[in-house]
């Protein structure tokens, strides 16, 4: 019933949930963390939840594209600087 | 005049040399150019401003190209040139007062709430149903209720997944304060967002009672 000495528990995965994600744990605080996930339910539906924030807010964000002018106006005046400068 | 502008790249600002030929510039930054302006909505707020920011950084990078190391990193280099060129504008104007709520947003904030509410927490993809609801335009805008400072590191890291380091190179900060702002930031983020969801009717009334 008790948590082994070498066991992560909850508190300890939760406060590296953010870096986790990210992947900024070393190799080892990884593995840590994907062990008490493996045998822990609840960590794994809040880790899983917060995943799939992440991954939502991204995939919303990323369905903007530039107005086709912008890049044509951006060339045009990068073109007009760079023959002013040359001359 | 450009050449004077606060809105100064990293490190120097060389005379313009003229020393590359525009193509070799403008196919660096088409690579870039979707996000840069992605970047730009975001922290402006508004699709004029950010193409006037984006084509007044594109320039102003190009005049500096000559400082830029081939072989480095070019998107880290010139979305620097970016907010630099924002943070810039922004010094000129009227700073906007800084109101928000969102600075004691408990962990796991959205998960509680769309537990609460009946939405699912469990699954592959839990938070799709609720984020679904929501527009692209409506994150955005609750990306535009975080203060500026986690604004615009959560918008640099949502975008482009961009690194700590690259962002921490972007902002001219320390990656520690790159992973605080962003940590924080999300947690704000999923409390705006859950606001924007409350706004829209897609949470139920008697669970609005309880979002604070």
């Amino acid at each position: 019933m008790s948590h082994p000495l070498n066991r992560t528990t909850c508190e300890e995965a939760f406060r590296r949930l953010d870096d986790f994600l990210d992947r900024r744990l070393s190799q080892t605080e990884m593995r840590m963390i994907e062990e008490h996930l493996e045998i822990c339910a609840a960590c794994t539906r809040e880790f899983t939840f917060e995943a799939s924030v992440l991954t939502g807010i991204r995939r919303k964000l990323r369905q903007l594209s530039v107005p086709p002018d912008l890049l044509a106006r951006i060339a045009a005046e990068i073109r007009a600087a760079g023959n002013s400068d040359s001359s | 005049m450009l050449e004077e502008s606060p809105t100064a790249p990293p490190r120097s600002a060389p005379e313009p040399k003229a020393a590359r030929p525009p193509a070799e510039f403008e196919a660096l930054f088409a690579a870039v150019a979707t996000t840069a302006f992605g970047i730009a909505v975001r922290l402006t707020r508004n699709q004029a401003d950010a193409e006037d920011l984006v084509q007044e950084a594109a320039l102003l990078a190009f005049r500096a190209f000559a400082s830029f190391e081939p072989g480095t990193n070019f998107r880290a280099w010139f979305f620097k040139i970016l907010t630099n060129c924002y943070f810039s504008k922004r010094r000129r104007e009227k700073s906007r007062p800084v109101t928000s709520d969102l600075d004691d947003t408990p962990d796991l904030y959205l998960y509680a709430r769309s537990g609460e509410a009946g939405f699912p927490t469990q699954g592959l993809d839990p938070a799709a149903q609720l984020l679904d609801q929501l527009g692209t335009e409506r994150v955005v805008a609750a990306i535009d209720r975080l203060p500026e400072e986690y604004r615009v590191v959560s918008t640099l890291y949502f975008m482009e997944d961009l690194s700590y380091e690259e962002i921490a190179q972007v902002l001219g900060c320390p990656i520690g304060t790159v992973r605080s702002r962003l940590h924080r930031g999300r947690k704000m983020l999923q409390k705006a967002l859950w606001q924007v969801a409350q706004e829209d009717g897609i949470i139920s009334h008697h669970t609005t009672s309880t979002g604070e």
